[in-house]
């Protein structure tokens, strides 16, 4: 927080230099990429149906951040396309409707406050007190009472893709849930030992943001699971930046990156799980984020991000009687391979980054006011201290 | 410090819970209290792990479900060269013909045997009976015909799992009403009763099917379709993300039934006529499109004359419902005839309100009888081993007597010669087997490390343990040598 104004302002150029100089070299990639597998442009991924299951372990108000985290996820996946239905969203609190926040109902991951997460149109389906570890675990595993209603459960089957986002406070093999219990990585390793079992999933995408984030997938034995984490063993993972107006960090660094990175997706684009993975760069996540694929069969270029993060993608024209349904497979699915994917692509990025942008025009006038705050604060404190002294000298 | 006043000091060894016997029946009693409770403790800390017939799994998952295939051919000379075509086809593809007992006869003894009459017309099908130009050049694409009626292809991936319950969303999808000319209801109970139900009658023996329908009159498309000489078009890709679901609520969420949805989408009057275009760029002749275990979705477009808004005209909800009835056959893994053939009643567009042929229900009640009887020896295969995998995992009665009910299931299963018989065996067995996988009390107790364990036991028992011990030596010391005393 303690950055100097010229610091900022230098550090502001030279990001906004950094994403003008990236963009031709990323439309460069897309470009070989299409060029590459321009032969056979669907995906290979053999699933029908996405499902994600989203959590934030996390309570209290200064946790805010983890909120954010799990709502940024949340509005990307629903973005990319899969349905409320489809989607467990675990809160451990309510920082949209929490007495301290300053903008009731809203809950913002820039400091500037661009984009609503919490929005018009969300869906929780576990909230406070009702996100636990033994939740969690029925949650992956079904085991729930029959009472448990449709949009609590995780109906999932073999052809299922799940794509489980994990944050909070952690440890080595462990994370917090609500500040009085732990899930270790061998209760997640197992619960998804036995999705496989009963043939519950396709693949499973796992990421994770939290301190030393790379050992909760180190147990993992179960095939077919991608894992990804923001920190190696005995790191920290660090939160991206404070709103002054809430008083609290606003996002994780690791999900900011990654999220920054998703704006640039939409449902139809091809950019793979490589790609993100080759935007880590530890100057901007100041920790080390690690990759787990031995388990994974699929090679990771093409592993399409949307095959996780997105809705299904093989749809049957023309399937208007039985005879013909049969002839037209999965051939009718055929797919441009030239679609134009970047003009959304900017736009949906400037959207995501464009508080930060404001802050670029209005750095002075907020390096002004937070100056003279840092003046009344310096002046209050001196009076304090006279008062003190003038007491302390008359006795 | 001198005593205050009114106090007296006493000798301890006087007091009266210092007496030799009293303190030694004190500390002996502590003693016999912790003896007796490792009982309990042992018993309420324990996990209830009922032993399962892990033995009987294990021999029931090598069994393989067999169904006896009779062919009646009353010509004697063409009988074993028939058998012998279909035994070389059997031989080279032996995934496909699982669990197929076919056997050419020429007398027609059983009751569900296939017949195969000599025409000299084109091949027919009606209920067990193909008619087909019996001559010795034929019997290749006989047997080739019989394949496909026996062992329908069917893809996997578009059929939804077996359920013994769907449920079926209908809706209809203004994507604009306020634009103007929309369609403001159907007759859709009408429509289901003359184009679906027959359907649901010949499968009701597969599945019951619960009915949900509404009309909403603004559903926007999350993209814009592409703009065409005459009307709008909508690009393969964008047809993959053509159902809004962040927008659109299509079906309720009473119960835990699989869901199947149809969808008749209306354009707004503003992207009238809508196409959906093929990889060219072009018009497709197909207003509907099948998304594989989801559903099935039709956009129609209004006549453009139609300036208000009006109920579905009829003549045009019975090709959307000819469409829907179709798609639920797909979705549902109802095997299509094979080309070669045709219905003894052959009017193309009433193909699918003629209940299906006996041929066709067999080969699904065969392919749902397999893939439920695979199931379920998978589930409880892995029920048995993930209990010996996971030593904290309970396992209790309700378990132990879903398994033992899915292995009796099984068991019916193959001792019963109907095919009706044979499917509900099935699914029995597979409701049961997955009911014990997913019992609430078999979610395993959570990790704890060793050291966890000392951490939260060390505190707790040391503190009252240590002394209790250290009275316990001191008190025998004492007693052997009083005793010591005594004797010399």
């Amino acid at each position: 927080m303690l950055v100097s104004f010229p610091r900022l302002l230098l550090f502001l150029f030279s990001w906004t230099w950094g994403i003008l100089a990236a963009t031709p070299s990323h439309e460069e990639i897309v470009g070989d990429f299409f060029a590459k597998n321009g032969a056979h442009g669907g995906s290979t991924s053999n699933h029908t149906n996405n499902w994600a299951v989203l959590v934030c372990s996390s309570r209290y108000w200064f946790n805010y951040r983890h909120m954010a985290n799990a709502l940024g996820m949340y509005r990307t996946v629903k973005r990319l396309g899969i349905p409320d239905s489809n989607i467990i969203l675990m809160l451990a609190d309510d920082a949209a409707c929490n007495a301290r926040n300053r903008f009731p109902g809203s809950v913002y991951a820039n400091p500037g406050r661009g984009l609503d997460l919490y929005g018009d149109n969300i869906e929780v389906d576990y909230r406070g007190y009702e996100v636990t570890v033994e939740n969690f675990l029925r949650v992956l595993t079904g085991r729930m009472e029959p009472s448990v209603p449709r949009s609590k459960r995780l109906l999932t089957d073999a052809h299922s893709n799940i794509f489980v986002y994990m944050t909070g406070h952690g440890g080595n093999e462990f994370l917090k849930f609500q500040d009085n219990e732990e899930i270790s990585a061998f209760d997640i390793a197992d619960a998804f030992e036995q999705m496989y079992q009963k043939k519950r999933y396709n693949e499973i995408f796992f990421m994770i943001d939290t301190c030393q984030a790379n050992t909760m997938f180190s147990k993992f034995y179960s095939p077919n699971i991608l894992a990804t984490g923001s920190a190696k063993i005995d790191q920290n993972s660090y939160s991206y930046d404070n709103d002054a107006d809430l008083g609290v960090s606003v996002i994780d660094r690791y999900t900011h990156y990654v999220l920054e990175f998703m704006e640039g997706i939409n449902k139809t684009s091809h950019e793979s799980v490589a790609d993100l993975f080759a935007t880590y760069d530890f100057a901007k996540i100041h920790s080390e984020p690690g990759v787990r694929s031995d388990l994974f069969k699929r090679p990771l270029a093409d592993v399409r991000i949307t095959d996780f993060l997105g809705g299904v993608s093989q749809v049957e024209v023309g399937a208007g009687t039985p005879a013909v349904a049969a002839g037209a497979d999965d051939t009718a699915w055929a797919e441009d391979p030239a679609a134009p994917v970047e003009t959304p692509h900017i736009a949906a990025e400037s959207r995501w980054q464009g508080t930060e942008n404001t802050t670029t025009e209005t750095g002075p006038a907020a390096a002004k006011s937070h100056q003279w705050r840092g003046l009344r604060a310096w002046g209050g404190l001196l009076l304090l201290g006279a008062l003190v002294g003038w007491v302390g000298w008359r006795k | 410090m001198p005593h205050p006043d009114g106090t007296i000091l006493r000798d301890p060894s006087k007091l009266f819970f210092q007496s030799e016997y009293i303190r030694r029946l004190i500390i002996a009693s502590y003693w016999v209290v912790i003896i007796a409770g490792i009982p309990l403790w042992w018993h309420i800390t324990s996990i209830e792990r009922l032993s399962l017939p892990t033995a009987r799994v294990h021999a029931q998952a090598g069994n393989q479900l067999r169904f006896p295939v009779q062919i009646h051919l009353e010509d004697a000379s063409l009988s074993s060269p028939l058998q012998q075509l279909m035994d070389d086809r059997i031989r080279r593809s032996p995934k496909a013909w699982e669990g197929l007992d076919v056997k050419v006869t020429t007398q027609n003894d059983a009751a569900d045997s296939y017949t195969v009459r000599a025409t000299e017309g084109v091949p027919l099908v009606s209920e067990r009976t193909l008619a087909y130009p019996l001559r010795s050049g034929t019997l290749p694409m006989l047997a080739d015909t019989l394949a496909a009626l026996l062992i329908p292809p069917t893809d996997p991936h578009r059929v939804a799992p077996y359920s013994p319950r769907y449920r079926l969303a209908f809706t209809l999808l203004n994507e604009d009403a306020a634009a103007g000319s929309a369609i403001s209801g159907w007759d859709i109970s009408g429509a289901i009763s003359h184009h679906l139900s027959p359907i649901f009658n010949s499968l009701s023996v597969l599945h019951n099917f619960t009915i949900e329908s509404q009309v909403q009159f603004h559903a926007p498309l999350a993209f814009s379709p592409v703009s065409l000489d005459q009307g709008y078009g909508i690009t393969p890709e964008d047809l993959t993300v053509f159902v809004n679901s962040a927008e659109w609520s299509l079906s309720s969420s009473v119960s835990n039934d699989p869901v199947l949805h149809f969808v008749v989408f209306i354009p707004s009057a503003a992207r009238r006529p809508l196409h959906i275009l093929d990889s060219n760029g072009l018009p497709s002749p197909s207003s509907a499109f099948l998304l594989p275990q989801w559903g099935g979705i039709v956009i129609y477009n209004p006549p453009a004359d139609v300036q208000t808004t009006a109920p579905f005209p009829a003549p045009a909800l019975t090709a959307v419902f000819t469409t829907f009835a179709a798609h639920l056959l797909a979705l549902l893994g109802v095997p299509a005839l094979p080309p070669s053939v045709s219905t003894s009643t052959s009017a193309s567009d009433v193909l699918h309100t003629v209940p299906l042929t006996a041929w066709q229900l067999d080969a699904l009640l065969r392919a749902r009888a397999l893939e439920n009887a695979r199931n379920a020896q998978g589930t409880l295969e892995s029920i048995v081993s993930l209990v010996a995998q996971i030593e904290n995992m309970p396992v209790g009665r309700d378990v132990r007597g879903d398994v033992q009910g899915a292995l009796g299931a099984l068991e019916e299963m193959y001792n019963t010669a109907s095919l009706n018989r044979t499917l509900s065996h099935s699914a029995t067995a597979q409701t049961l087997a997955s009911r014990a996988f997913f019992s609430p009390g078999m979610l395993a107790l959570l990790y704890f490390p060793a050291e966890h364990k000392y951490a939260v036991y060390t505190p707790l028992f040391a503190s009252a343990l240590v002394p209790l011990v250290a009275t316990a030596v001191k008190e025998i010391k004492a007693w052997r040598k009083q005793r010591r005393g005594e004797v010399e």
